[in-house]
């Protein structure tokens, strides 16, 4: 198969770097078909947004989009056909999923869905990794003393899943992790699933991002050993021939063992791009100026550098997953945003719902519509690179900062053929109260699924087995914590029974193929 | 995200954890940590398994150590890898809270990114160092540039005993040599063959850990051998690795003796390095990282309208910061006073116009005695503490600083959505009046009026930009005055719930503070974390952190009071036992 730049690959290139429009031609027809043999090879990416709270009549598609509905874990659970409607040269899913219909086109929508109805079942209130599974990355809800530890996030279980990376004789990078820190987590020694789980180090400059994908490749007349290969002679030396070393002692070197194995791996790898061109913008020198925080415009150029690292990444095969987290507000609004607007979203007027929902179309529109659509533009052996990927928005809370009810997820991609697409689904089951609007608060919600059915899915959907990540006899991903007395004032409390908790370790309804 | 400045999250959390932790009546959401301590010379303090270099030091080290293989040029070679060297992973602030007091040498996790950059930078320093015959005849000799080969190996070995009991801080032994000579194995031999031994070395698992061992081996705890405590030394004072003469002390054994161990203390503190390397104890320390920059939001109306003709800049926010560690520098290094005289000074140490603006006095020379800045009273009336950066000044947040960072205070979490209701802005009420009317009722009012609010009240006769000023301007939402309403600084700081004293404003503050031993134990606590990189266990750390309390107590110059970490016991010896994970 040929490889196919379109026009609005070019375009949107130009934001970047240029985005090495000129290699792409000559890139992809080997690195598209240099897939896993017997395997199909998947790519994976989660932006993840602050606080939430977008009202549900702002975040999902009218409610008569659902058209269809099936029995599930004891409720009635709907989905209905993503379709945008247009007007005015918008096409709108909903008013934040809304954007230039150029942009959201038909096609592209089909390759989409909104997911409503999945619930973590406490209270989480702040925090930062419990998007993605490492729920005791919160602000001090939850501890360690009360049986949450932290896990790895699920991009770092796949990232070392010999089921995702089938094979990684091209990949430089197992994972971009971008942004703001602690969306990622991952064990200090990964390989072996030991030592500590620690957040990874988060990076927000794209053209060092692009340096590590697009390192140069071995000297093929070098004939030196690499030195990488008595570095770990020494470590195991010392680690081995030290008796004053505590098992603790001993299990740091290891950590660093396994960091230089995945050294030594990373130098053989031969990257199946040549003739890549070093970005001539990097995202930081956008972020320099102090009115960056309120500035969108320059907001938007800097993600957008960040996606044209992961388009290139994915095209070229030398990373398949990366994981962003946006701080910024997307709004020129000069308030203190967290208090000022995120706080006060739930008061009934309306007002500063109105601002976070703008801000939170932007990021809709200005980097997550931007990265599917860069993807999309990439041929792949099957269909396109968005077609192989599963491109996911993900919110620090539900429809009301601080409450991980209904929190939103919106997908693009159809993770190689696994998944069903172009669907809004809903899984609340609506006779079960979560909040109940009050004289302060607008918001209503229902409770729906559990969050670890959805992350387990994804692990599926990527192709991991669950015996590759379930424990504690739950399925699904992450810790099961269902109520605590001190929770008495969460909504969600005590409304979880086993119609939700049976159900976990399935793929959610309406997304398998 | 991208810049030094708070996110507004983090603004926001501190005020989260305040206001949260007001939700339940007693027992109090603000515990007090011990503010005392017993030193119990059986009790066996942990060690920090494996600590590895901060970035600091390692980037430090990597530069020493450049500097002794090319002492001709080494600027030059630093200057090629620099791009390697800024590529190495930057360190997390840590510790019990993640905005106040957090320390760099408290992150020890260890990523791919470490190994993948420190090989980097090794690789790219051997091949710097030897990419010329003069380059190469600096670090190994004539014998690496001659064409004799029967040299070769010699030249080799005697570049990796004296490279390398630098780059591994310990004695190289013949083992050593034969490890570390492997990659130049066949004479005669050529650049890359040195490089690939620099490479190895600068790779080495000791370069990167702290390897202790204990002078004697089968002991626990033991005292430190005396390589172990040069490195104690320079790595705590000067953040990098040892001197030729710390090294000389230590090949000698004279280190291990009490006086020779203390001359050098002496002689290392004394060195303009420690300055340096101490100034990132307070940076650290006193770091308000909920501080937003102070340029943020020009153009809009109403900061616009309390700003008035100053107009903050975009390095404003850094100066502020560094205001406050040149502060402690002077009292620790330049004109040495005790812990007390910092606290309470009301010197002015801006040396750049923006600040002096805000201090409304010239800006200080930075060699004449600073200038005493009018309606301040100390530490907590410097701009840093009480600028905000917004269109309001924060009673709450400042009652947090101080309650985690001054007086290393716990504030229990958050529960529920007891953040939901931050203060708003008035153009009616004065901000304690809001701050009042939002805290003094229902599940705040158990902790808010007593315990957090009133130290923060205690400063309000500072603007948002951090000026003095005797009354509040309020303003509309387009920036058009409202009224001026009276400023009142008066509060029962509560520094211990059970102390009732009553506080007229920053001044009483800062006197009630002072007679607190709240204070000098939580100086000595966060001494302590930055000391050792871990937290400190009141117990079987009692001696260290007593030694430094007994200084600041005694109110000792703080020059005795930072050395007096390092000449703890604690210091000099380590435990070997096992630790359940």
């Amino acid at each position: 198969m040929s490889p196919r730049i379109d026009r609005r690959m070019m375009l949107r290139g130009a934001l970047g770097f240029a985005l090495a429009i000129p290699f792409l031609p000559s890139i992809l027809p080997r690195s598209a078909q240099a897939g896993p043999m017997g395997s199909k090879r998947r790519r994976f990416v989660a932006l993840s947004t602050e606080h939430g709270g977008i009202w549900q009549a702002n975040m999902y598609p009218a409610d008569a989009t659902l058209t269809q509905t099936a029995k599930y874990a004891g409720r009635e659970v709907r989905k209905g056909q993503l379709s945008a409607a247009v007007s005015g040269g918008v096409a709108t899913l909903s008013p934040v999923l809304s954007a230039p219909s150029s942009a959201l086109t038909a096609a592209l929508a089909a390759k989409m869905n909104v997911l409503r109805g999945l619930d973590v079942t406490f209270y989480l209130a702040h925090n930062r990794g419990g998007r993605l599974g490492n729920y005791a990355d919160n602000d001090g809800n939850l501890n360690q003393e009360q049986g949450l530890d932290h896990i790895p996030t699920i991009d770092q279980v796949m990232a070392w899943s010999p089921s995702f990376y089938g094979s990684l004789d091209t990949i430089k990078e197992r994972s971009l992790v971008m942004g703001d820190d602690k969306l990622s987590w991952g064990y200090a020694s990964p390989s072996s699933k030991s030592g500590a789980v620690q957040p990874l180090p988060a990076e927000s400059d794209s053209l060092t991002l692009f340096n590590k994908i697009f390192s140069p490749p071995p000297d093929p007349s070098a004939t030196r050993p690499p030195v990488v290969d008595l570095v770990l002679a020494d470590y195991n030396r010392l680690r081995n021939g030290n008796r004053r070393l505590s098992q603790a002692d001993k299990q740091r070197l290891d950590d660093y063992i396994q960091r230089l194995d995945e050294l030594q791996r990373k130098i053989k790898v031969q990257a199946s791009c040549s003739g890549v061109m070093v970005p001539t913008k990097t995202s930081t020198d956008e972020a320099q100026a102090s009115s960056y925080p309120i500035d969108p415009e320059a907001q938007k150029r800097f993600w957008q550098l960040m996606n044209d690292v992961i388009v290139a990444a994915f095209s070229c095969d030398t990373c398949r997953i990366a994981t962003l987290r946006i701080g910024d507000i997307f709004s020129t609004d000069p308030e203190d945003w967290h208090h000022g607007v995120a706080h006060q979203a739930s008061t009934p007027d309306g007002v500063k719902e109105g601002i976070l929902s703008a801000s939170y179309q932007r990021v809709f529109s200005d980097v997550y519509l931007d990265l599917v659509t860069k993807l999309d533009a990439v041929q792949d052996p099957e269909g396109t690179v968005l077609d192989s990927a599963m491109v996911t928005w993900v919110q620090e809370s539900g429809c009301s900062t601080h409450d991980p009810i209904e929190m939103p997820v919106v997908t693009a991609g159809g993770a190689a053929g696994s998944m069903v697409t172009g669907q809004y689904c809903d899984y609340r089951n609506l006779g079960s109260v979560g909040h109940v609007p009050s004289d302060t608060s607008a918001i209503s919600s229902h409770t729906g699924l559990v969050y670890n059915q959805w992350l387990g899915s994804t692990l599926q959907l990527m192709g991991l087995s669950p015996s590759e990540y379930e424990s504690g006899g739950n399925g699904g991903y992450g810790k099961l914590r269902l109520s605590t007395d001190s929770e008495s004032w969460y909504p969600g409390y005590q409304k979880y029974g086993s119609a939700e908790t049976a159900v976990m370790g399935e793929i959610l309804p309406f997304l398998k193929v | 995200m991208h810049h030094s400045k708070p996110s507004a999250g983090a603004v926001a959390l501190a005020l989260c954890l305040a206001t949260a932790a007001c939700k339940k009546a007693p027992p109090e959401p603000v515990t007090s940590t011990p503010d005392s301590f017993t030193c119990d010379p059986a009790a066996v303090p942990h060690a920090v398994a494996l600590r590895r270099l901060s970035r600091h030091q390692y980037v430090n080290t990597v530069s020493e150590l450049i500097r002794f293989a090319d002492a001709a040029d080494p600027d030059a070679v630093l200057s090629e890898l620099g791009a390697v060297l800024a590529a190495l992973p930057a360190d997390t602030p840590l510790g019990p809270d993640k905005h106040y007091g957090a320390f760099t040498s408290l992150d020890q996790a260890i990523q791919q990114e470490h190994a993948d950059g420190i090989y980097a930078l090794a690789l790219a320093a051997g091949k710097s160092l030897t990419s010329s015959p003069a380059r190469l005849g600096a670090l190994a000799g004539s014998c690496a540039t001659d064409a004799d080969p029967a040299n070769d190996a010699a030249c080799v070995a005697d570049l990796i005993r004296r490279l390398g009991e630098r780059a591994l801080r310990r004695a190289i032994t013949d083992a050593d040599v034969a490890f570390y000579s492997q990659p130049a194995a066949k004479p005669p031999l050529g650049a890359a063959d040195y490089a690939d031994v620099v490479a190895l070395l600068l790779s080495a698992p000791e370069s990167l850990f702290f390897v202790e061992s204990g002078a004697d081996p089968t002991a626990s705890p033991a005292p430190l051998g005396a390589y172990e405590l040069a490195s104690r030394i320079s790595y705590h004072f000067w953040q990098t690795l040892p001197d030729e003469q710390l090294f000389a002390r230590a090949r000698s054994g004279e280190l291990l003796t009490e006086a020779g161990y203390q001359a050098e203390v002496e002689r290392v503190f004394a060195d303009p390095r420690t300055r340096l390397a101490l100034s990132s104890f307070y940076a650290e320390w006193l770091a308000n990282t909920t501080l937003n920059g102070l340029d943020a939001r020009l153009g809009t109306p109403v900061y616009d309208a309390i700003r008035g003709d100053f107009t903050p800049g975009p390095d404003t926010r850094q100066h502020l910061l560094d205001e406050v560690v040149d502060a402690a520098r002077y009292y620790s290094f330049d004109t040495p006073g005790s812990f007390d005289d910092f606290f309470n000074s009301a010197r002015s140490f801006g040396r750049t116009a923006d600040v002096a603006q805000i201090y409304g006095i010239p800006p200080w020379d930075g060699v004449s005695p600073p200038p005493v800045a009018p309606g301040r009273s100390g530490l907590l009336t410097r701009p840093a503490f009480v600028a905000t950066g917004s269109n309001d000044t924060r009673p709450i947040m400042k009652g947090v600083f101080i309650r985690k960072a001054i007086l290393c205070d716990s504030i229990a979490p958050p529960p529920g959505n007891a953040a939901a209701n931050p203060p708003p802005s008035s153009a009616h009420a004065s901000t304690r009046q809001v701050v009042e009317n939002l805290t003094q009722t229902g599940i705040c009012a158990s902790c808010h009026p007593l315990q957090i609010n009133p130290l923060g009240f205690a400063t309000e006769n500072f603007d948002p930009l951090g000026r003095l000023r005797n009354k509040e301007p309020l303003f509309d939402d387009q920036g058009q005055p409202t009224g001026l309403v009276p400023i009142d600084t008066t509060s029962m700081p509560r520094v211990t719930f059970e102390d009732t004293s009553k506080s007229s404003g920053a001044g009483d503050l800062h006197a009630i503070l002072t007679r607190s031993p709240k204070l000098h134990a939580c100086f000595a606590r966060q001494y302590f974390r930055f000391t050792f990189g871990r937290m400190e266990d009141g117990q079987k750390d009692g001696c260290a952190l007593s030694d430094v309390k007994k200084a600041l107590d005694a109110e000792a110059p703080l020059p005795e009071v930072l050395r007096a970490i390092a000449l703890s016991p604690s210091f000099k010896t380590r435990s070997f036992q096992e630790v359940s994970p």
